[in-house]
């Protein structure tokens, strides 16, 4: 149930999506793994939006250098966790929320354990290796995960639902190169707002989502192009989920 | 016969985003990106690493659908196909 005072903060998106849906945004449990330029307006929107259990993910501390796009982290948090200074930040923003903030790398061993309970994923983190951990977990326990990345004035997302689509590693089989990459705000921003989107509409259940679809912004000239993607049948990392989907068992 | 490459992201820097190339007729998907890759060294770097191999993180899709590396030497094109070129981005 709503109180009178969620129905009034979100009033306006209730006359757009309706209370049943607005409850639904409440019951939601999402995982945020990472607090850096996605993450931070991924989660900004969500918590405004009114999702009722976020927690977030990361294992740095704040760094002058991230300051021209994390904009959860402010001069004063330099060397504060991340995870610690963005939830300071989303709980002044709605304090009708709770917010979980863990500081950890994701790790093969914790994965499980970080994502238990949780109705959906978010990747928002800045490297494959760990990307690719949290698909594998996220297959495990079947739950849907929506990634996005960022380079320069490049981006792409996509939602990935188990047994329905594409996963990570059918879409990106091997990882890009490179660890330190060249990022104007504006395109974090705008990855990490569709990234936020695509939640919303996971959750309540409306519009179309980027499924087996890989959306690439290109902030050269402001435009969107698809790729349209599927499932690799041969893939390592979805093909034991099928199996196991079929066998009804976790062997 | 006329083939269209539609290159993105940091690849469009470099290769133009969309750019037809002449070749043999039955030409396969390997004979286009090394006619790409002659064009400047730049591009043959982005395509290949230093052992002549395809880099594999790249996406390549055929007429708007997706096609493994493995299948470059075998692939054949055809007048007006559009391949696309995709390196991934991964930072957050």
């Amino acid at each position: 149930m709503l109180t009178d005072r969620e129905i009034q903060r979100y009033s306006r998106q209730i006359t757009f999506i309706g209370e049943e849906n607005q409850e639904r945004l409440k019951s939601a449990h999402i995982v945020i793994a990472g607090a850096g330029g996605l993450g931070c307006p991924i989660a900004i929107y969500l918590t405004v939006a009114g999702i009722g259990h976020i927690t977030i993910i990361d294992c740095d501390k704040v760094d002058r250098t991230n300051l021209n796009r994390q904009i959860l982290h402010w001069e004063r948090d330099i060397g504060r966790e991340k995870t610690r200074s963005a939830c300071d930040k989303l709980q002044q923003l709605n304090p009708e929320i709770r917010i979980d903030a863990i500081t950890t790398v994701i790790t093969r061993e914790n994965a499980s354990a970080l994502i238990t309970g949780a109705g959906l994923i978010i990747d928002a983190l800045d490297n494959f290796e760990g990307r690719y951990i949290l698909n594998r977990a996220a297959l495990d326990h079947a739950i849907p995960c929506i990634h996005g990345a960022v380079c320069g004035y490049d981006g792409h997302v996509t939602t990935m639902i188990p047994g329905e689509t594409a996963c990570l590693r059918c879409i990106f089989p091997e990882p890009p190169t490179g660890s330190e990459f060249p990022i104007i705000g504006t395109t974090a921003g705008i990855i990490g707002l569709l990234q936020a989107h695509e939640a919303i509409k996971y959750i309540i259940g409306r519009g179309e989502l980027l499924k087996n679809r890989l959306l690439l912004w290109d902030g050269r000239g402001s435009t969107v192009s698809y790729l349209d993607l599927e499932r690799d049948p041969l893939c390592k990392v979805c093909g034991e989920f099928q199996k196991r989907k079929v066998t009804g068992g976790k062997g | 016969m006329k083939v269209l490459v539609r290159a993105f992201a940091g690849f469009r820097d470099v290769m133009g985003e969309s750019t037809s190339y002449d070749l043999p007729d039955k030409s396969d998907l390997s004979t286009l990106l090394s006619l790409i890759a002659s064009r400047s060294e730049e591009s043959r770097a982005l395509l290949f690493d230093n052992k002549g191999q395809l880099r594999g993180h790249i996406i390549l899709m055929v007429n708007r659908k997706r096609v493994s590396r493995t299948v470059i030497g075998t692939l054949l094109l055809s007048e007006g196909d559009e391949v696309a070129l995709y390196p991934p981005v991964a930072g957050g």
